[in-house]
């Protein structure tokens, strides 16, 4: 991928990804996420990541935001209501962020193995689906049952809190 | 000999077991299954003696530690399903059932999910394993603290809890990713391997610990990241609100001394890696012991003391030796430490309970002349306090001198110094409530009445409490020489 198709990609993930936060409108802020999902699935194509780059639109900018937009129009939840400015908590949090990006920025000018260019992998094209089903069906298995008791524990949590009547 | 997958395979089926019993079962008394949880996690904890030690792999330690923070695991669980007993009708007042017992099967059912997080977590030595069952534990913790979906109190320590925990999760992911990057392995036997073998630039690494530290920091709620834990700890079901503070406590724990071992020994990193946790720690106990100063309500005066507690075991870990790669009496400390912490920490909120559903509050005025209502009880939490101020004769005091003497063998004088002002602190809150149970006139006279399954996990939580703190050597040979990583990664003909 060419630096510049690279710079525009991560720009592009995160000024919307900055944007969801800061829209009042929840229709707005999920379709700025379903934007910024796109630019990164544009970023793992650039590193030749094709599967995780579909299942990046499939899932997230597919499945899982028409849930929310279902969702946000089914509770009928109206744009946000002006809050007024706490201002120490802004600028607590705004200097958290400025220390921490000082501090990555930092880390970055020493790091070397950061600056060097990889070389472009062996064979043009990685059987990616078929790498990633092995792992998690051989080596990686033990991690991969554990999330699916993790989403059964999700799934009772969602009933539970959300049912309007128990049984 | 079982293999050791075979517990948390055990506990898992125990849980889904429990919700298929409650979705066909047509009584409305869900008590029964609390019972037969808490009947099989017993059991649980005399099979886990006989685990086979070479049935480990990659992602997944059987060693003395693992066992160790296991069987916590399984006693906290089984001492939470107690309380959630004797707290199901509180609970089934904010619950918007149509049945008495509505909702109460799911209630006894997540802390089993949660016990198979926490037994995944002492065993994992993988970050993958790590991270994945640390969620299982915070998502299950999650849905617990806001169960009480008509308190909103409740509602909101929940929503507090889930927008901090994604929070630290998203810090220890970005840490995890920083380490993996940089030595190419999540094993962390493997990493000890690269770090050792490669040469890793120092100031990443450090930035990818800091991050990871972040993470934890808010799990184990050591300062600055503590600033959820009054008001979750608070606004959660009591039973919930000791689950978190000794269950999540422990495991965080476990999960720092796994993952710091691999850096320990690298030079430039260790040091300054203890220099921040040991800064953590000073904070930690002043901040915990100085606000719990002059709380009135017990369930946050509680959250306080358990910020305070955190503080010590972070003096632990931060003497732990950075020339070594393992852990000796700095390990021993932590692992008493959390022993008699679950103790009396447990027995605490299992009086708490008793009594808040008598007096209708947590406040410590509530506790008022508890010794005229119910000896019993008053000489528990009597023996509770006295410990978690950490008086001789009790788990609470071994645990502290562990911590101390483990702190002044790695030379650090300040922490034992900052340790023992706030232990001073913290004896006057601590006998605070000891006043008003023993020198207050009680403002209700009705004596109260206690089942007899929380009367036994009262008395053999006093009992021990006493016992470990006169004779802590059963504890102490069972922490003894913790098994040191594997010297080369045992896995990667698997990769």
């Amino acid at each position: 991928m060419s630096p510049i198709l690279f710079y525009i990609f991560a720009a592009m993930t995160l000024v919307f990804a900055v944007a969801v936060v800061a829209n009042r409108n929840p229709v707005a802020s999920a379709l700025s996420l379903v934007v910024s999902f796109l630019g990164l699935a544009a970023l793992f194509v650039g590193l030749d990541a094709y599967f995780i780059a579909v299942i990046q639109v499939l899932v997230y900018a597919g499945a899982v935001m028409v849930l929310f937009l279902f969702i946000i129009m089914l509770l009928n939840i109206q744009a946000e209501e002006r809050r007024k400015i706490n201002v120490p908590a802004y600028a607590a949090g705004g200097l958290v962020t400025v220390a921490f990006i000082a501090q990555l920025w930092f880390v970055l000018q020493k790091f070397e193995l950061g600056k060097t260019a990889f070389a472009p992998l062996a064979e043009k094209h990685v059987d990616d689906v078929r790498n990633v089903g092995n792992t998690l069906f051989s080596t990686h298995n033990l991690p991969f049952q554990v999330i699916g008791v993790l989403i059964l524990v999700a799934t009772i949590g969602v009933v539970v809190l959300s049912k309007r009547e128990l049984k | 000999m079982i293999p050791s997958l075979s517990l948390e395979i055990t506990v898992l089926l125990l849980g889904i077991l429990m919700l298929l019993v409650e979705s066909f079962s047509r009584s409305d008394d869900k008590r029964g299954l609390a019972k037969m949880a808490i009947g099989i996690l017993s059991a649980l904890v005399g099979f886990s003696f006989f685990v086979d030690p070479a049935s480990g792999n990659a992602f997944y330690a059987v060693d003395a530690t693992a066992h160790f923070f296991k069987v916590l695991a399984l006693l906290t669980t089984i001492v939470v399903l107690i309380m959630a007993l004797e707290y199901s009708s509180v609970l089934a007042k904010y619950l918007p059932g149509v049945t008495p017992g509505a909702g109460l099967g799911e209630f006894y059912s997540l802390p089993v999910f949660t016990c198979a997080g926490l037994m995944f977590m002492a065993s994992a030595v993988d970050f993958l394993l790590i991270f994945v069952s640390l969620e299982l534990v915070t998502i299950s913790f999650y849905i617990l603290v806001a169960y009480m979906r008509r308190h909103t109190a409740s509602l909101e320590a929940g929503v507090k809890y889930l927008i901090l925990g994604a929070l630290s999760t998203g810090f220890l992911v970005y840490g995890i990713t920083w380490i993996f990057g940089l030595t190419g392995e999540t094993n962390l036997a493997a990493i000890q391997h690269a770090l050792a073998t490669k040469a890793v630039a120092t100031t990443p690494l450090l930035f990818g610990l800091m991050l990871l530290l972040t993470g934890l920091g808010f799990k184990v709620a050591a300062v600055p990241f503590q600033l959820w834990v009054p008001d979750v700890y608070q606004g959660a079901p009591t039973p919930i609100t000791a689950f978190l503070s000794v269950g999540s406590k422990a495991a965080g724990f476990v999960v720092l001394l796994r993952v710091l071992q691999p850096f320990l020994g690298v030079p430039g990193v260790g040091v300054k890696v203890l220099a921040v946790l040991a800064l953590m720690a000073a904070l930690t106990m002043l901040y915990g012991n100085l606000a719990a100063l002059p709380q009135d309500n017990f369930k946050r005066l509680l959250a306080y003391s358990s910020i305070g507690h955190a503080g010590y075991l972070l003096v632990a870990v931060a003497s732990v030796s950075d020339t070594k790669a393992t852990f000796g009496s700095a390990g021993v400390a932590v692992g008493f430490y959390l022993a008699g912490y679950l103790l009396m920490t447990l027995l605490s909120f299992l009086v708490l309970i008793v009594v808040a559903r008598h007096s209708r509050g947590d406040d410590i005025l509530h506790f008022n002349g508890l010794a005229k209502r119910s000896p019993f009880l008053a000489f528990a939490l009597l023996t509770a306090m006295l410990s978690l101020a950490g008086v001789p004769f009790t788990a609470g005091f071994i645990g502290k001198f562990l911590v101390f003497a483990a702190a002044v063998q790695a030379g650090k004088f300040w922490l034992v110094a900052i340790g023992i002002l706030t232990v001073a602190a913290g004896f006057y809150y601590y006998l605070r409530i000891v006043a008003a149970m023993y020198w207050h006139e009680p403002g209700d006279t009705t004596p109260i009445t206690i089942a007899p399954l929380t009367r036994t996990a009262i008395g053999a939580l006093t009992f021990a409490v006493f016992v470990f703190g006169i004779f802590p050597q059963p504890i102490l040979r069972q922490l003894k020489d913790p098994a040191p990583l594997p010297a080369t990664p045992v896995h990667t003909a698997a990769r």
